[in-house]
């Protein structure tokens, strides 16, 4: 069977890109390493938990509820707590970063807050633990509300009437009293998003886009180096010459994101979403691909030309799409302009069914991502017809 | 130089007739005809800038021409006319080979682009290689090759598919003396395989040795064509002789003016210099001359005018300037 010449002209284009080790570092191991340290580095962004110890000197019923207070299943996923004998110890281990805050409750704690009075709960941190530190005042001033609410309770009983005898009752009684309405952080999504699930794909669009530097530095190079003109000279059309240098970067394209998507899912655990959504805005990509590489080579003349603006169209791509962010914690006018970028919409669309959506997230992504690959293609089109010069 | 088949017309492998092609307000080429018969080896000679390339271009449809039309075997050739196309071995006047494929993946790769196949394919990579002499090194990649095995497998590249036309756009430019006499040597023997060939070049030893028929160009135009003697003929530049002689040099030059075709005779003190119209045919006369003039000739030296002085006669400017 005769192989199409789009298809010989494909396959010497991809030989030599394997054989060039800076595309097959790009295309395919500098994303899988990024998106591993990135990941490493920022650990889990959604399940924050910290080590607090806590130090109590005063050994009364209230610093007791307290200590309960920090055991109790609404805060296990957030909070492991150590009893720390002294407060020195607390401060040595925090300083260390064996543990990230500590709590002193200070003697006579108890009987201060029994007598309606109060003694100050002291929250030790350092700046390592900014956040760490912030949570835990924030539970201490909860729990000492909690007191003060009680506390508020019992006196406007007695106050009513109520026997003093029954005042310890009383406070118990409004201890275990809840607030009537609660607020319960839900996600849009039905399951959180590990930091790999969002970088490997963030890295893999990002070192993908790389191809469009290599594609149209190819073509000026092929020109430069007259092997345009044996092509053109050759029993073949100029489309042919364009459609193989296409598909090349086509398939350049998929293989390094999809090279990504099924190591990072397997070696990394990452979660990209249901694999029909991948597979479509994986070959959606590749087309933008294909068409951004064909307008920088209808634009510009030169091969430094071509190495300039594939540059800065990446770096401006990756800035304004949010590659290197979770682009759901940006400010409202990043998030919007992510959207002026396929790899913008490509992102959100991973990120969505990374988070548990089904297919259809992926619908209206790819659809935009055809028409970004469609527009830039007319364009190139438009601004170059005769690309296949020699 | 191999027998050059040039006036059955109906069997021409090209035909180029008028062809004219402008860039801007400058004319590239204007009115250039030739042909170019199955066989045979033509050589467009002319200087830098004189239009042998934008002429070649256009022949193989690399560009397309204002006026005129070309035809290889009788098929119009055209940027789209692949089956035209397909009958050329285009050799670009730079190395235009992938550096770093080897030697046999460039051979595949414009041996599919010319429609080669499976085994033909692998027998042709492996009989070209064998021709340009590169088949220990075929598995070496390009960039790692000298100029002149460069020069030869540019050549090689445009030989795969057995075209019915070479062009060769001055294929010896910037290679050293011994690989320009092995690619030279590789064109002569083109010629004599039935294989037409086009050659372009400002060296005129080339294209006195490998052409059987040269086309002078110069700014655009055709200026004259023909065979060397019949171009040597159009501009009437005459051979000289110079005989090394001892004896009656008077009694000699005196019997040799009586030649039909010695033109002019002049006497030094050992030697005499005749100017004549196809010098060698007029050799044994003149030599009977010397025996019946009881002259002793120690040397002749017969210089016939080359394409140099044709060039220099039809356009008033030396080849190389």
């Amino acid at each position: 069977m005769r192989t199409s010449p789009v298809v010989v002209i494909a396959l010497k284009d991809l030989r030599q890109r394997l054989r060039d080790r800076s595309a097959l570092v790009l295309g395919l191991i500098a994303p899988l390493a990024v998106a591993w340290l990135v990941s490493a580095a920022f650990g889990s962004t959604q399940t924050f938990h910290m080590d607090v110890g806590v130090v109590d000197r005063d050994r009364g019923q209230v610093a007791a509820a307290f200590e309960s207070f920090l055991r109790s299943p609404e805060l296990r996923d957030l909070v492991t707590v150590t009893v720390v004998p002294s407060e020195a110890e607390a401060r040595s281990k925090v300083d260390a970063g064996t543990l990230d805050t500590a709590f002193v409750v200070p003697e006579g704690f108890s009987s201060a807050v029994l007598a309606g009075g109060g003694r100050p709960l002291t929250v030790l941190g350092s700046v390592d633990t900014s956040v760490a530190t912030q949570v835990s005042r924030s539970l201490a001033s909860s729990f000492t509300a909690q007191l003060e609410a009680v506390r508020l309770s019992v006196a406007t009983a007695v106050d009513a009437g109520a026997p003093h005898a029954q005042a310890a009752a009383l406070a118990q009684a409004a201890a275990r009293i809840r607030p009537p309405e609660t607020v319960a952080a839900q996600s849009a999504s039905t399951r959180s998003i590990d930091a790999i699930s969002y970088y490997a794909p963030g890295m893999g669009i990002f070192f993908m886009l790389f191809a469009i530097s290599f594609g149209s530095r190819g073509f000026f190079l092929e020109r430069a180096g007259g092997t345009m003109e044996r092509l053109v000279a050759a029993p073949i059309t100029p489309s042919a010459v364009l459609l193989g240098k296409s598909l090349a970067t086509f398939v350049y394209g998929v293989a390094s994101l999809g090279t990504v998507a099924v190591f990072t899912s397997l070696v990394f655990g990452a979660y990209w979403g249901p694999v029909p959504a991948v597979v479509a805005l994986v070959v959606a990509l590749a087309l933008v691909l294909v068409g951004l590489t064909a307008l920088v080579i209808a634009v510009a003349r030169t091969e430094r030309q071509a190495e300039g603006l594939s540059s800065i169209l990446v770096f401006g791509l990756v800035l304004l799409g949010g590659n290197f962010i979770f682009i759901s914690a940006a400010p409202p006018l990043l998030r919007s302009l992510s959207l002026l970028t396929p790899n913008g919409w490509a992102l959100r669309a991973f990120t969505d069914l990374a988070g548990g959506a089904d297919w259809t997230a992926a619908v209206t992504p790819v659809l935009v991502l055809l028409a970004f690959a469609a527009a830039t293609g007319g364009a190139a089109v438009l601004l170059r017809r005769r690309v296949v010069t020699p | 130089m191999s027998q050059a088949v040039m006036t059955e017309k109906a069997v021409m492998t090209l035909e180029a007739s008028g062809l004219t092609r402008r860039f801007g307000d400058r004319v590239a080429i204007e009115d250039v005809s030739f042909h170019v018969a199955p066989g045979e080896t033509y050589g467009l000679l002319g200087p830098n800038g004189a239009g042998k390339t934008t002429t070649i271009r256009v022949v193989c449809g690399l560009l397309a021409p204002d006026a005129g039309e070309v035809t290889v075997a009788g098929l119009p050739v055209a940027a789209t006319a692949t089956e035209a196309k397909a009958r050329i071995g285009y050799v670009p006047q730079e190395v235009s080979l992938y550096p770093d494929l080897t030697a046999r993946e460039n051979l595949r790769f414009f041996g599919r682009l010319y429609r080669l196949r499976g085994q033909e394919l692998r027998d042709r990579v492996e009989e070209v290689l064998e021709l340009i002499g590169l088949a220990d090194r075929g598995d070496d990649r390009v960039e790692s090759y000298s100029g002149g095995m460069k020069r030869r497998l540019n050549i090689g590249a445009s030989l795969l598919h057995r075209p019915e036309l070479l062009v060769l756009d001055e294929p010896t430019v910037g290679v050293d003396p011994q690989s320009r006499h092995a690619i030279m040597e590789s064109i002569a023997n083109l010629g004599t395989a039935g294989m037409a060939v086009l050659y372009t070049t400002h060296y005129m030893e080339e294209a006195e040795r490998l052409c059987d028929r040269v086309g002078v160009i110069d700014h655009g135009h055709l200026v004259a064509e023909g065979t060397r003697r019949e171009l040597v003929a159009r501009v009437g530049e005459k051979d000289r002789i110079t005989l090394s002689a001892t004896g009656s040099l008077a009694l000699f030059a005196e019997a040799c003016r009586r030649i039909e075709g010695i033109e002019q005779v002049d006497t030094a003190d050992s030697s005499v210099h005749l100017i004549a119209t196809d010098g060698r045919r007029r050799l044994a006369q003149v030599l009977a001359a010397a025996t019946v003039t009881d002259t002793s000739v120690r040397s002749v030296e017969v210089e016939e005018p080359d394409l140099e002085a044709v060039f220099l006669h039809l356009t008033g400017t030396a080849l190389r300037e």
